[in-house]
């Protein structure tokens, strides 16, 4: 193991855990005034009119009057507002913020309000929606050659389920003018994202705008894009009043009105000839919510995922991201892939038990390997370890002895045990490192020979303090504790793109190793010295094109392997993990205890997604169960026994051969739930989550049939 | 101007109760969810008379205020009850919420609820006027609607003490803690000589108030298990009849469903 | 006024009875470390030592702590059992976003406290009410049983 795997002291442990550590809702500023939307009832209509109480003094309307650059928030597209001009598509969609000295006051006005609709007929299924917002259409191979020459077709129809990120610190901005520049800070993932956008908001230059991230209490794909779309709000507002303005979401209102995992509808049309898969016909349609915000990126990861880690030579791969009256959806680690990879798991599966073969058999023969074409005929350029993967999966979890023992469960409790084969691709999808971020990392050597480093990842938990710190002195080979390392503030950092897409060791890490290298060259002990780093595009990568869908995607990919073993009470439906395993190639790792942390993390994120997490809406499309009690996340009580391990393949692209890490946990656990509660059940799943009415309606259906 | 009033003497309560438009506020971990600045709140929680756990002849007697910690801790609580309370939300609800507030919220998911129901317990009402002893099951008019008097405050809850250490304890949440009940199932054997002297069983989660039929019961009672077993079919029979849930968080049918497979082990688990 | 015992501190609050301890404790004492996590006792991000047992102080009124006891993470960070068991947390890396800690914290104090020996189950149940985002309790749940191990009779 690489002496830079050995686990140390985080770098954050000791304001976190003393309660000394700020987030945003800590801070308090003189003259302070509070902001909270009043927000849209009705998922579509236009605005007529809107009566507002008599205001008190000291209290504000903000709205889209007061928008002094252009009425549109930057997010990938500028389709959202920032106040509504006349209509309103989702119910919490923002109308206008009210802001005050006291919260109450506040809550007080916004109950006085009458806003008067002109409703219009929203949409809630996305099978009913016409509004296509993106659209793709690949392919690969000769797949009208692999239909005629087929022995059999396999057509089979999957469903994802909406998934909230529940970070424990809800979203919340700060803004407020300062030495003649506006100032935004707050729990965010991606500084420059917002920047950008409250420049076009407010209509100024982004010298005249400070971005600071503060301490984040979570993100997980929550905060790269909603942070954007507040901050444009909140600095409007402060820009009106010149005064401190300050937002922070109350749990119902997070969990209602902001952005989640998309929901996915996805067709398989499978050719097979001598029991083998030779062509996949593959319609994917994603949920995109009211607005587009991230849905293109997320749907082009989930096309490109879409047949799994398997080698099929002919491939034709459609999807749109449809517009619905509902929350738009955003990022939510995985980005895309969680969902694909769920239902090309489930295919397998279900082929395979088909030909009463076992699944993993059935997935092993069509493994891909090393040298063979990707989806969008990139290559798998690297070794691909998902044999010795399962091997080590095995080993750990005895998995393929218990699946023969867990056939053909009768009794109250029933066992099953599956398994998943997954990979998450490392980086921006396509060029969008090379044409798009160009990322910048400095390093800047003080007189007193510390150093520290400067880019505009930000720490949200997942450690990127300590890795960061971790690279440059071991690069620098100087202690870690004459590395500074603070919260991005775009006064002082340069952007070194956004936390997102599994790319900040990968990517940033080996920008700020370069550096490193560079200063131990130069170093001039006693002397100032500053070393940039620019992004250089992997020389080996096939240029992808964005209009054909065809090269590298990726440059790399992190794998993984999970097995669950459960067991089903068949009297109550309930079901118990019994244990968890996940074996990880994510390159080097960089610091075993923090990517322990992370796998671990992500598991139960995933397992949630598989079994307890659901949102519901009512009638109208407003989603029920908008609290903690009712949006159900686990407790320390829901999973023991979990065991994850790792299988290095190391990348030498990335700062000690590392690749991406953070998203990959969240991919592979919920096919493997599911294919063990399959082996449980003696039935096929088509769709998550599969709850415990899920469970009890088949077991009914089967005692009718008995 | 708000007006709430802190007092750690029950005679003091009762009088402000007596006079005052108060809401009785004793673990506040029902209260507090939507909490109202507005209101007017009568603080128990450190009346010491309201957190006794004493013991007579035929009853547990527990004070109202007594938190659901203190009851899994005391040696006199009997284990069917502190089987239900520990599966009650966690730990630091535990500490604060009261068996009392569990009562007097009025809803048929009530973890202990089910227990006192189940137990066929007494709730000790006092008001400055005088006191009075209610069983729980006619205590429960319909959803959240109580057989208390304005001026009355829950001292105590009494547990029959005998004939309840043979029984059957099921909760279903949707995770394993943090769980509010979506069914919930508890039933009591109890046989003398080779026959039932007291079968009871109650349902919480399914209705609007906790599913209470000793009517139904009734069928076991003075049965060998044999015959017993020879009653069975008519026994689930007007059960399947009795229990109607209502949609919430969870379907009827899920409901329904499981209902029916608890009742049946409680059943089989005892020979019938 | 209501006067309590804060941080080992006796001090007298403003509060209107009705208000809940925990906006109490970061914007008149401005003690941040308890935070607000979902405002209806589900998170425990709010956790404080109330009276020797944790509380969500986001369920608790001011007018029920006359008199009584309260220890927040501020104060609690003073003492030797905090430093045992902020190193066991930092040898498994179990600090990640970090909200969820001040609660797991105190929530690690009062069940060493009344359990200095505890198994892995009493453990994950005496923490089944902080939740956690990030971790997947895992890391938490180790460092609580090595505090335990090298406790060397601070509990």
């Amino acid at each position: 193991m690489e002496t830079i795997s050995h686990s140390v002291k985080k770098r954050d442990h000791d304001d976190k855990i003393s309660g000394e550590a700020m987030y945003v809702d800590d801070l308090v500023m003189d003259g302070m005034l509070y902001g909270k939307m009043l927000r849209s009832t009705k998922a579509r209509a236009r605005i007529i009119k809107i009566t507002y109480p008599k205001l008190p003094e000291g209290y504000f309307v903000v709205d889209k009057d007061d928008v002094p650059g252009e009425n549109k928030i930057h997010v990938v597209l500028e389709d959202m507002p920032v106040f509504p001009v006349d209509t309103v598509e989702y119910i919490g969609d923002v109308i206008s913020m009210i802001v005050g000295p006291d919260k109450k006051g506040i809550d007080h006005i916004i109950d006085e309000t009458v806003v008067d609709y002109d409703e219009l007929e929203p949409v809630f299924d996305v099978m009913q929606s016409k509004t296509s917002f993106f659209h793709h259409d690949f392919e690969k191979g000769d797949l009208k050659k692999a239909f005629e020459e087929a022995d059999e077709i396999y057509t089979e129809k999957f469903h994802t389920g909406q998934q909230e990120q529940a970070y424990l610190e809800t979203n919340g901005i700060i803004s407020y003018p300062e030495n003649g520049k506006l100032v935004i800070r707050g729990s965010m993932q991606c500084p420059y994202y917002v920047i950008t956008a409250v420049a076009k908001a407010v209509g100024c230059d982004r010298d005249h705008l400070r971005v600071v991230q503060d301490v984040t209490g979570g993100g997980f794909g929550g905060k790269e894009d909603y942070p954007s779309i507040l901050a444009c709000q909140v600095a409007v507002a402060a820009n009106k009043v010149q005064k401190p303005v300050k937002c922070v979401f109350g749990r119902r209102e997070d969990i209602e009105f902001t952005s989640k995992r998309h929901p996915a509808y996805v067709t398989y049309k499978v050719a097979l000839k001598d029991k083998k898969i030779t062509g996949m016909d593959i319609n994917v349609i994603y949920d995109a919510g009211a607005y587009t915000t991230l849905t293109d990126v997320v749907l082009q990861r989930g096309l490109i995922g879409a047949c799994g880690v398997y080698n099929v030579e002919n491939l034709h791969v459609t999807g749109d991201g449809m517009k619905t009256n509902t929350v738009p959806n955003g990022a939510f680690r995985g980005f895309g892939g969680p969902q694909t990879f769920f239902t090309a798991e489930m295919l397998m599966d279900h082929i395979a038990k088909k030909y009463g073969m076992e699944p993993l058999a059935f997935k092993e023969e069509h493994f891909a390997k090393q040298g063979d074409r990707t989806s969008t005929n990139g290559l798998y350029h690297f070794h691909v370890p998902l044999p010795e993967m399962v091997k080590r999966a095995d080993e750990l979890s005895d998995f393929r002895r218990k699946r023969e023992l867990y056939k053909n469960q009768t009794g109250r409790y029933r066992r099953g045990i599956g398994i998943s084969t997954v990979y998450h691709g490392c980086g921006f999808t396509g060029n969008g490192e090379r044409d798009l971020i160009k990322g910048v990392a400095k390093l800047r050597k003080n007189a007193d020979d510390t150093v520290e480093i400067l880019t505009s990842t930000t720490d949200m938990g997942q450690g990127a303090k300590t890795t960061f710190s971790k690279i440059v002195a071991n690069a620098l080979d100087i202690p870690m504790d004459r590395i500074i390392i603070k919260n991005p503030d775009t006064d002082r950092v340069p952007d070194s793109g956004p936390t997102v897409a599994s790319r900040s060791i990968m990517v940033v890490g080996e920008l700020i190793k370069r550096a490193a290298e560079r200063l131990k060259k130069q170093w001039k002990p006693g002397e100032e010295q500053l070393i940039t780093e620019h992004y250089v595009h992997p020389d080996f990568m096939i240029q992808f094109d964005t209009n054909t869908f065809t090269g590298d995607a990726y440059p790399t990919y992190s794998w993984s392997v999970n097995v669950i073993e459960l067991e089903v009470d068949t009297l109550t439906a309930q079901t118990k993990v019994l244990k968890a395993w996940g074996v990880y190639d994510v390159g080097t790792p960089l610091d075993l205890n923090i990517l322990h942390g992370q796998m671990e993390g992500g598991f139960l994120q995933s397992i949630g997604y598989a079994s307890m997490e659901q949102i519901g809406y009512n009638e109208q499309g407003r989603i029920r169960n908008n609290s903690f009690s009712d949006y159900i996340i686990p407790t320390s009580m829901d999973v023991e026994n979990m065991v994850t391990d790792f299988v290095s393949v190391p990348y030498d692209e990335g700062p000690f051969g590392a690749k991406g890490a953070g998203e990959l946990p969240n991919v592979g656990p919920a096919p493997a739930y599911i294919d063990a509660l399959e082996q449980a059940l003696s039935t096929n799943i088509d769709h998550i989550p599969y709850t415990a009415e899920d469970i009890m309606k088949h077991l009914q259906e089967v005692k009718k049939h008995d | 101007m708000v007006n709430s009033y802190f007092t750690t003497s029950l005679d003091e309560a009762l009088k402000i109760k007596n006079t005052k438009p108060v809401t009785p506020y004793a673990g506040g971990t029902d209260l507090m969810i939507e909490a109202d600045d507005q209101a007017s709140y009568l603080f128990l929680n450190k009346i010491a008379e309201l957190k006794q756990i004493t013991e007579d002849e035929e009853y547990i007697r527990i004070g109202a205020c007594s938190t659901y910690s203190e009851v899994l801790h005391h040696k006199l609580i009997p284990q069917i009850l502190k089987d239900a309370v520990i599966e009650l939300a966690a730990p630091a609800i535990r500490n604060l919420g009261t068996v009392g507030g569990n009562v007097c919220n009025g809803s048929p998911k009530g973890d202990s609820v089910l227990i006192f129901f189940v137990t066929d317990s007494l709730l000790h009402l006092q008001s400055m006027s005088g006191e009075r002893f209610i069983p729980i099951k006619e205590f429960y008019l319909g959803r959240k609607k109580l057989a208390i008097r304005e001026d009355e405050l829950l001292v105590e809850i009494l547990v029959p003490k005998n004939g309840i250490d043979n029984y059957y304890y099921k909760k279903i949440g949707a995770r394993n803690a943090l769980a509010i009940s979506r069914v919930s199932f508890a039933g009591i054997l109890d046989t003398e000589d080779g026959r039932i002297k007291n079968c009871a069983t109650a349902f919480g989660a399914v209705s609007d108030v906790v599913v209470r039929r000793p009517d139904i019961d009734q069928m076991m009672i003075g049965k060998t298990i044999d015959e017993a077993k020879g009653i069975k079919e008519k026994y689930l029979a007007a059960y399947d009849e009795a229990i109607v849930p209502i949609r919430g968080r969870v379907s009827a049918e899920y409901r329904k469903s499981v209902c029916q497979n608890l009742l049946q082990d409680f059943l089989e688990t005892n020979g019938i | 006024m209501i006067k309590f015992i804060l941080n080992g501190e006796e001090v007298t609050s403003n509060a209107n009875p009705n208000e809940r301890l925990l906006d109490v404790l970061r914007n008149e004492f401005r003690l941040t470390g308890a935070k607000c996590g979902c405002k209806e006792g589900e998170c425990g991000a709010c956790s404080v030592i109330l009276d020797n047992r944790l509380v969500n102080s986001c369920m608790v009124a001011m007018g029920s702590i006359e008199g009584s006891t309260v220890l927040t993470i501020e104060g609690y960070s003073k003492t030797e059992r905090f430093e045992m068991l902020s190193k066991a947390y930092a040898d498994v890396s179990a600090v990640q976003c970090g909200f969820c800690i001040p609660g797991m914290m105190l929530a690690s104090e009062c069940l060493l406290a009344e359990n200095p020996n505890p198994d892995e189950e009493e453990i994950r149940r005496a923490i089944s009410g902080n939740l956690c985002r990030c971790t997947g309790y895992n890391a938490i749940v180790k460092a609580i049983q090595i505090a335990a191990k090298e406790g060397k009779g601070l509990w």
